[in-house]
C-alpha cells in the first residue's frame, strides 16, 4: 500500500459539502416520493371507495331480489373481463348464498384482504395490495356490512395498479432527474465556494513563493482576520532567518579574522628564521591555511542553504569587478571589456555572485595576453514555467586549455601550472558555488583564441 | 618614503614595521582606526598598509574619510576577508592595493614597492639617474659599475630623491618623508646626510637650488670631483 498524501483543504471542504447535500437531497428524494406515493394511493383509494359506496348502497337497499347485477355501476371496466376493474360480494352469514362478482373477474375470486392480515380501519374497512386474476398487482379495497334481512357481506373492489405504479414512477423519474440537477448545482456552487473561500489561502501561497523565489522580501497585502496572524507569523519567521544567517556570516567572517591573523604572525616569525623548525613551521602554516579556507567556504555554503530568497542585480557586479580588475591591472595589461546586454537578477547571494565572477576573472586575468571579455546573456526558460538563466562568459586570449585538461582544473587545489601564483581553489570555488546554486560552470574555446570560462545561474 | 602601518594586531603590526625598515622605509605605527585615520590626515606618507578590521574605527571608514578629505596616497589593504565582495569594496573605497591575509611578508613587500613606483609614475623596480642606479627591491645602490654602501637614512634620502626625479624637494619635505615621527627632526642633518652621499656616489646629481630645496637632474651627467 502506498501512503496517500493529505487531502488538499479545498478537497475536504469540496467532499464534506458535497457527502452533505447529497445526503440531504437523497432523503429529501426518498420522503417526496413516499409522500407522492401516499396521496396517488390515496386519489386512487378515492375512486375505488366511490364504487365500493356505489355496491353498498346497493345491497343494503332491501328487497332487491328482481335485481341480478347489484353492481350497475356504469362502467364498462368491470364488465370485460380480466380488464383490471373488479368487485364481488361475498354473503358472511349465508353460504349458501352465491358469491357474486363484476364480469371482469370471469370465474375467478378476489382474494380476502383479512386474509392476509391487513388490519381493518374505520368500519371494517380494509385496504391494501394483492395479486388479481391475471396475475397483475391490484389495490384492493373491501368493507363488511351488515344488513337486516340477509346478514354480512363482504365488499371488495379493486382495479390493476399498473396504472398507479407507472404515475408514481414517472413522478420517481422527474424527481430523480431534478434532484440530479440541484446537487449538480451545489456541487458547482460548492466548487465557486470553496474557491472563493480559499482566495486568499492562494494569495498568500503566491506570496510566499514570490519569496521563496525572491522576487519579495516579505508577505504584502490585506489578509483576512484569520490568516493576517498567520501572515505576520511568516514575515517574523523571514526575517528572523535572515538575521540568522546574517549571524552565521558575520560569526564565519569573524572566525576568519580571528585565525588569519595569528596564522599571519606564527608564518612571518618563521620566515624571518633560517632553521629546520621554522621551515616545518612555515609549511604546516600554510597547509593550515587551506584548511581553513576550505572549511570557512564550508561554512558559507552551510549558512548559504538556509538563505531564504535572496536576488542580485547582476551589472552592479559585475561592473564593481571589473572595475576593481582595472584598478588591479593598472597598467592595462590585460584590458577587461563588458558586453552586456541584459540587465538580469540572480537568484542568489550577490557575495557569492562577485567571488564565482571575481575567481573567473582572476584566472582570465593571469593567462590573458592582452584582452579579457565579460559578456551576459539571458536564456529564457522552456515554455511551461521552465526557469530562467542568466549566462555570463569570461573569454580571454591566453593559451587556453586543451580538452582533456579542462576537468582537472576545476577540482579543489589542482594548478595546471605551478608557475603562476594562486591557491588552485579558484576555479573549484566556482564549480562548488554555481552547484550550490544549480548553475553549470563549464570551460570551453573562446572567442578571443583563449579559454572561455561559461556560467549559467539561474535569474530570478 | 615613509610609510603608515595601521593594523590592531601587535605581533602583525611589529613584524611588518620591521620587515619595512628593514627594506629601506621610515615607518610610523598606529593600533587603532582612530590614530591610524588622525597620522594618515596630517603626516604626509608615500604609502599605507591598512588593516579593514580595526578597533575603534573600521579601516574602510578611515579609508573613504582620507579620500573624501582629498588625501592621495597609496593605500594597500590588508584583510582577513579575502572574498571577491570584499575587495570590490575596499577598492570602491579608494583602495590601490589588496593582500589577505595570511600573508607573506615578501607580498606586501612587492606590493607596498610597486605602489609606491606607481604613484610616482615609474614603471620599473630599477630607477636610474645618469650613472646611479637604484634597485628598490634589492636596496641595491650602483653607480656605473660600483657597488655603493648606504645607510638606511642614505638609502631613505636617495631613494625618495630618485622617485621625485627631476622635481624640486624642500628640506622640510625630505624630513617628513624621512623619518618616522619619532625621530628628532633636525633640519641640518638632512644636509649633512646629502654631503655624505655626494661624497658616497662620487657623481654631483643632487643639485642643491638656493632657497628651496634639492633637485635630481636626470640629464645632469654628473662630473667626477
Amino acid at each position: 500500500m502506498t501512503a496517500r498524501a493529505p487531502r488538499s483543504l479545498a478537497q475536504r471542504l469540496f467532499a464534506s459539502a458535497a457527502l452533505w447535500s447529497l445526503s440531504i437531497l437523497l432523503v429529501a428524494g426518498l420522503i417526496l416520493s413516499a409522500i407522492y406515493r401516499r396521496s396517488a394511493e390515496n386519489a386512487f383509494d378515492e375512486r375505488l371507495g366511490v364504487y365500493l359506496r356505489a355496491i353498498v348502497a346497493d345491497v343494503a337497499t332491501p328487497g332487491e331480489d328482481t335485481r341480478t347485477e347489484p353492481g350497475q355501476l356504469g362502467d364498462p371496466q368491470f364488465e370485460l373481463s380480466l380488464s383490471g376493474w373488479y368487485w364481488q360480494i361475498t354473503p358472511l352469514s349465508q353460504q349458501t348464498k352465491k358469491v357474486k362478482a363484476s364480469r371482469s373477474l370471469f370465474a375467478s375470486r378476489l382474494p380476502l384482504l383479512a386474509d392476509q392480515g391487513v388490519k381493518a380501519e374505520l368500519g371494517e374497512y380494509r385496504r391494501g395490495y394483492a395479486q388479481g386474476p391475471d396475475g397483475r398487482s391490484v389495490r384492493l379495497i373491501e368493507r363488511v356490512i351488515e344488513t337486516d334481512e340477509e346478514g354480512k357481506f363482504l365488499i371488495q373492489v379493486a382495479a390493476a395498479i399498473n396504472q398507479l405504479e407507472s404515475d408514481i414512477r414517472r413522478f420517481e423519474y422527474s424527481l430523480a432527474a431534478t434532484f440530479l440537477l440541484l446537487a449538480l448545482a451545489l456541487v458547482g456552487s460548492t466548487v465557486a465556494q470553496v474557491r472563493f473561500g480559499l482566495s486568499p489561502l492562494r494569495r498568500l501561497q503566491g506570496e510566499v513563493s514570490a519569496i521563496r523565489r525572491g522576487e519579495g522580501d516579505r508577505i504584502e497585502g490585506e489578509f483576512p482576520p484569520d490568516l493576517a496572524p498567520l501572515a505576520g507569523e511568516l514575515n517574523l519567521l523571514i526575517s528572523s532567518n535572515r538575521e540568522i544567517v546574517e549571524r552565521a556570516r558575520t560569526q564565519v567572517g569573524n572566525l576568519a579574522h580571528a585565525l588569519k591573523t595569528p596564522l599571519s604572525v606564527i608564518a612571518n616569525e618563521a620566515q624571518s628564521e633560517q632553521s629546520p623548525l621554522a621551515d616545518k613551521v612555515s609549511e604546516q602554516a600554510q597547509v593550515m591555511r587551506d584548511q581553513v579556507n576550505y572549511y570557512l567556504d564550508k561554512a558559507r555554503a552551510a549558512a548559504r542553504s538556509n538563505m531564504v530568497g535572496a536576488t542580485t542585480e547582476v551589472v552592479p557586479a559585475i561592473e564593481g569587478l571589473v572595475r576593481t580588475f582595472q584598478k588591479i591591472h593598472r597598467d592595462g595589461v590585460p584590458e577587461f571589456e563588458m558586453d552586456l546586454t541584459c540587465a538580469p537578477r540572480f537568484r542568489g547571494e550577490e557575495q557569492d555572485f562577485q567571488e564565482m565572477l571575481g575567481n573567473l576573472l582572476d584566472n582570465a586575468g593571469k593567462w590573458a595576453a592582452a584582452r579579457v571579455l565579460v559578456t551576459l546573456h539571458q536564456e529564457p526558460g522552456f515554455v511551461g514555467g521552465g526557469q530562467d538563466f542568466l549566462v555570463l562568459s569570461v573569454d580571454d586570449d591566453g593559451p587556453g586549455l586543451p580538452p582533456d585538461l579542462r576537468e582537472q582544473a576545476v577540482k579543489r587545489g589542482r594548478r595546471l601550472d605551478e608557475t603562476k601564483p594562486g591557491s588552485g581553489l579558484g576555479l573549484s570555488i566556482v564549480a562548488d558555488l554555481a552547484a550550490v546554486y544549480a548553475g553549470e560552470f563549464t570551460l570551453e574555446d573562446g572567442i578571443l583564441g583563449g579559454l572561455r570560462a561559461r556560467l549559467r545561474l539561474p535569474a530570478a | 618614503m615613509r610609510l603608515l602601518v595601521v593594523e590592531d594586531d601587535k605581533d602583525i603590526n611589529r613584524q611588518l614595521v620591521n620587515a619595512l625598515e628593514q627594506a629601506g622605509y621610515a615607518v610610523d605605527h598606529a593600533h587603532d582606526g582612530e590614530e591610524g585615520w588622525f597620522l594618515g590626515d596630517t603626516e604626509p606618507y608615500d604609502a599605507v598598509v591598512l588593516d579593514i578590521g580595526l578597533p575603534k574605527k573600521d579601516g574602510l571608514t578611515v579609508l573613504e574619510e582620507w579620500r573624501s578629505a582629498g588625501r592621495t596616497m597609496p593605500v594597500l589593504i590588508l584583510t582577513a576577508r579575502d572574498r571577491w565582495s570584499d575587495k570590490v569594496q575596499g577598492f570602491d573605497a579608494g583602495a590601490d592595493d589588496y593582500v589577505a591575509k595570511p600573508f607573506h611578508m615578501e607580498e606586501v613587500l612587492a606590493r607596498v614597492r610597486a605602489l609606491l613606483r606607481r604613484a610616482t609614475g615609474h614603471s620599473t623596480n630599477e630607477l636610474t639617474c645618469g650613472p646611479v642606479r637604484l634597485d628598490t627591491k634589492s636596496g641595491r645602490v650602483v653607480v656605473g659599475a660600483q657597488a655603493v654602501k648606504l645607510t638606511s637614512h642614505e638609502y631613505r634620502l636617495l631613494a625618495y630623491m630618485m622617485h621625485h626625479m627631476g622635481r624640486v624637494v624642500s628640506r622640510t619635505e625630505l624630513v617628513e618623508h624621512l623619518y618616522d615621527q619619532d625621530f628628532d627632526r633636525d633640519s641640518n642633518t638632512v644636509e649633512v646626510f646629502v654631503g655624505r652621499l655626494r661624497k658616497k656616489l662620487g657623481v654631483d646629481v643632487i643639485e642643491t637650488v638656493r632657497g628651496l630645496g634639492y633637485r635630481l637632474d636626470p640629464a645632469a651627467e654628473g662630473l667626477s670631483k
